[in-house]
């Protein structure tokens, strides 16, 4: 009795075994996301800091305009992965008329190993130094890469944990600045 | 006389225990330096990105960025030590390693000690229910018994 019942099973159980393989082969990863903080719809944290090269950063100046901080170290491997597309994001809004302004946040990393980074990679929009972490624990940053969206009023917008891509952020951006633009009217 | 005075010294006793509960839970322990205040505050918290270790102990770039924070909170002497976790905690949601002291989250607190106290209050009861129970007492069967061997005591050639 026994020998016929595993006989019967085991193929149930290799084609268990196979299944699960081929959705672990198969699935997409996890697609990026809007993901909750205290501080969306709320004021963005003052972040006064300076640049890789020269020059200061003081982020209520930039009121006015879309902000996008994208906290990044140049050893994280997913901090490589997104930079092309962020690239392409500056690029695409460098074209536009009121386009957003992007800015890395350098998190744990060196003005050397960063500008070596973007030499290489390319972008050349403003590094943020972050020497003490203030600005990634102000807007509550453990891991990177992450992005953050803040409003021409200042408001913290979104916050995207992980990769992201050029087509989902300006996306997104287009859609808020469309229900602004809906809701001022 | 001795049940009362029995009775008395467990009253003291009791008394004196939650006393110093009391005292020992909501006493301030005085004005304490900087470093003591930011090694406390790190205590209390959580490191982010590494599991089981608090700010504290922690190395990681997370956790020395939250200390850096912490440090430049109590330096600015702006806001309490309960107000600097719960910044952090907002921040950093589930950062928490102990349960706040204020609020209904105290409960978590208080309730130990109530159950201590009640259970060593009903340990007592039981103790003095078991001891009255266990009290034996001699009927004129266990005199009688009692007589004649002390009778045999005094007079050892009274058997033969």
């Amino acid at each position: 009795m026994r020998p016929r019942l595993s006989r019967r099973l085991s193929p149930v159980v290799g084609l268990v075994l196979v299944a699960f393989f081929v959705v672990l082969a198969v699935s997409k990863p996890r697609e990026e996301a809007d993901v909750a903080s205290p501080l969306i719809g709320n004021p963005a944290p003052s972040v006064r800091s300076t640049l890789v090269g020269e020059g200061d950063f003081d982020l209520s100046r930039r009121k006015g305009s879309w902000v996008v901080l994208n906290f990044f170290n140049s050893t994280c491997v997913p901090c490589r992965n997104e930079h092309p597309e962020l690239v392409a994001f500056a690029d695409e809004q460098a074209g536009l008329g009121d386009g957003a302004e992007l800015f890395s946040v350098i998190n744990d990393d060196t003005d050397e190993a960063v500008s070596a980074f973007f030499a290489e990679k390319g972008g050349d929009w403003d590094k943020v130094r972050d020497p003490d972490g203030t600005i990634a624990v102000a807007f509550g940053v453990a891991k990177v890469p992450e992005t953050w969206v803040i409003d021409p009023s200042g408001f913290v917008r979104m916050r995207v944990v992980g990769e992201v891509t050029n087509s989902f952020l300006s996306g997104r951006i287009d859609s808020m600045r469309a229900m602004m633009s809906g809701s001022g009217s | 006389m001795s049940r009362l005075k029995a009775g008395l010294t467990w009253a003291v006793m009791a008394v004196l225990t939650v006393g110093l509960l009391a005292f020992g839970a909501t006493r301030s322990s005085g004005p304490s330096t900087q470093e003591e205040r930011i090694d406390a505050i790190s205590k209390r918290l959580a490191c982010p990105t590494c599991s089981g270790e608090s700010i504290y102990v922690s190395r990681a770039s997370a956790a020395e960025s939250i200390r850096n924070e912490i440090a430049r909170q109590v330096a600015a002497g702006q806001r309490g030590d309960n107000e600097i976790v719960a910044f952090i905690e907002s921040r950093f949601p589930g950062s928490l390693l102990l349960p706040p002291t204020e609020g209904v989250d105290s409960l978590v607190w208080v309730l130990p000690v109530v159950a201590l106290v009640c259970g060593f209050g009903g340990l007592v009861v039981v103790f003095r229910r078991w001891q009255r129970e266990g009290r034996a007492r001699a009927n004129p069967d266990d005199a009688d018994i009692v007589a004649a061997a002390l009778r045999e005591h005094d007079d050892p050639t009274d058997g033969l």
